[in-house]
């Protein structure tokens, strides 16, 4: 087994991060229109840092798999960071490429996250 | 059918309509028993109890009757007809009608008070049972599944033992029965109603196509839900009750779970599959089928018994879904899969 498909199995099975988070402060929703993937990502950012990232998804085991990884990557870093954060970060900690034509499974959680820090809820 | 007759009965503003309603039948019927039909003085018709033709015309021609002069009347039909029955047009057999005046806008009419019982019952998802005299003497008594009971058929000997009947009834179907107590013997109709079947459908493909369209004429009510916006359209879904996008398995718990929900997976896709069953496998839904073959299944069953379910609440998922019906198209697997709801709904086993 690659490392690739044992760190997406991993997360998979074992999601890091994934319940809802009650007292959040921003957030956002984030779907792919045609295979149905669906992605909800919240934050609780104090003084301008991630406090806490969490997500909840109904969503095949790339997307589950790189939400779990990111969420870990940004706890404690600053909100305004995460605008750093790319595609060859996901690359990295999958180490591999999603298979062609998934790459979108694996991008959906990067980009709901970007949203939800600029997304601020009451 | 019978719920949008109590519901235009107890609307109605007319003095007097008459109900007749198929409380046996033998040899063959059309009808399910507990069919209703209204006959109102204005000549408006409502329902039927049988398919039409010469039986709802005797039927209607009683009522017309009972309009005039009210009381109550038990019509012994005769489905046999000499010409049909030569050119082989009969179904053949007996069917008895109970045809009674009622009084919409008098609350103290046993019947409307009766009605008025089951309407609060089915709005709140309550199943319950009006038992009422075959025989012409007045009285109306209600059991619901809550064991909530109103009106009386005369006396309480009688009363205890049409409450006994109308528990069996609740969870059976509507039927006549005679009851005995020291005072005689009298026939009494058990009329059941339940609320509808809600059927929450994951996975907006073919299958979920076929399955609104199917439903809609079993009086089911359906959701469909989606994560995705442009399958799970009106457009796709004319006869659905319901269209819901966003997060399945979020949606699906929204849904009060009880014996008269049934949820079916045919997104065919372990990512909606696995999180809607880790909502549903210990919620008390009365049906529960996953489209997928026996060792997909089988799969999905693993990853759930790792994450702490039980054979048991697993063995809850019907899969391969529906009855083996031998089809294979999308309408064909929609409708094994209502034949086996149907099937779990009235307690049969194949």
């Amino acid at each position: 087994m690659t490392a690739y498909r044992a760190i997406v199995l991993e997360h998979f099975r074992h999601p890091r991060n994934r319940a809802s988070l009650p007292d959040a402060n921003r957030a956002a929703e984030g779907a792919n229109p045609l295979c149905g993937d669906r992605i909800r990502i919240q934050l609780r950012v104090v003084d301008d840092t991630i406090a806490e990232a969490r997500f909840t998804a109904d969503a095949c085991a790339l997307c589950i798999a790189t939400a779990s990884l990111l969420t870990e990557h940004v706890r404690g870093m600053p909100a305004a960071r995460v605008t750093l954060v790319d595609q060859s970060w996901v690359r990295a900690a999958l180490d591999g490429d999603p298979p062609p034509g998934r790459t979108r499974c694996a991008l959906l959680p990067l980009d709901t996250l970007k949203r939800a820090v600029g997304n601020a809820i009451t | 059918m019978a719920d949008i007759l109590i519901d235009a009965l107890t609307r109605s503003d007319e003095p007097h309509v008459v109900q007749a309603t198929l409380v046996s039948a033998s040899g063959s019927s059309s009808k399910k028993i507990g069919a209703k039909m209204l006959v109102g003085a204005s000549g408006k018709l409502l329902g039927g109890v049988t398919i039409g033709g010469c039986v709802d015309a005797q039927v209607i021609e009683a009522g017309d009757e009972l309009i005039a002069r009210g009381g109550k009347r038990l019509l012994d039909i005769s489905l046999d007809d000499d010409e049909a029955w030569e050119i082989g047009l009969t179904c053949g057999g007996n069917v008895e009608v109970m045809v009674e005046r009622i009084a919409p806008t008098d609350a103290g009419d046993p019947v409307v008070a009766a009605y008025a019982a089951v309407r609060d019952a089915l709005a709140n998802d309550r199943a319950i049972v009006v038992a009422t005299p075959i025989d012409g003497a007045p009285g109306a008594f209600t059991l619901d599944d809550d064991g909530g009971s109103t009106g009386s058929l005369g006396d309480s000997a009688l009363d205890a033992e049409a409450r006994a009947i109308a528990s069996d009834v609740l969870s059976s179907g509507s039927r006549d029965a005679t009851l005995t107590t020291p005072s005689g013997t009298r026939r009494v109709f058990f009329d059941r109603y339940a609320p509808p079947t809600t059927l929450v459908i994951v996975g907006a493909g073919q299958i979920a196509m076929s399955l609104t369209a199917f439903a809609r004429e079993l009086d089911m009510r359906t959701i469909i839900v989606d994560g995705r916006e442009r399958y799970a359209t009106r457009e796709r879904f004319p006869h659905a009750d319901s269209i819901r996008v966003g997060m399945p398995s979020e949606i699906v718990s929204e849904v009060a779970p009880t014996k008269r929900v049934a949820v079916v997976l045919v997104a065919h896709d372990y990512k909606y599959e696995l999180p809607v069953l880790r909502q549903l496998l210990r919620a008390p839904v009365g049906y529960l089928g996953m489209l997928g073959s026996k060792k997909r299944a089988a799969a999905v069953r693993d990853l759930l018994r790792g994450e702490g379910f039980s054979d048991d609440e697993l063995a809850r998922v019907r899969t391969p879904v529906g009855l083996d019906l031998g089809g294979k198209s999308p309408p064909e697997v929609a409708l094994s899969i209502l034949a086996e709801i149907v099937q779990v709904r009235s307690g049969k086993r194949a």
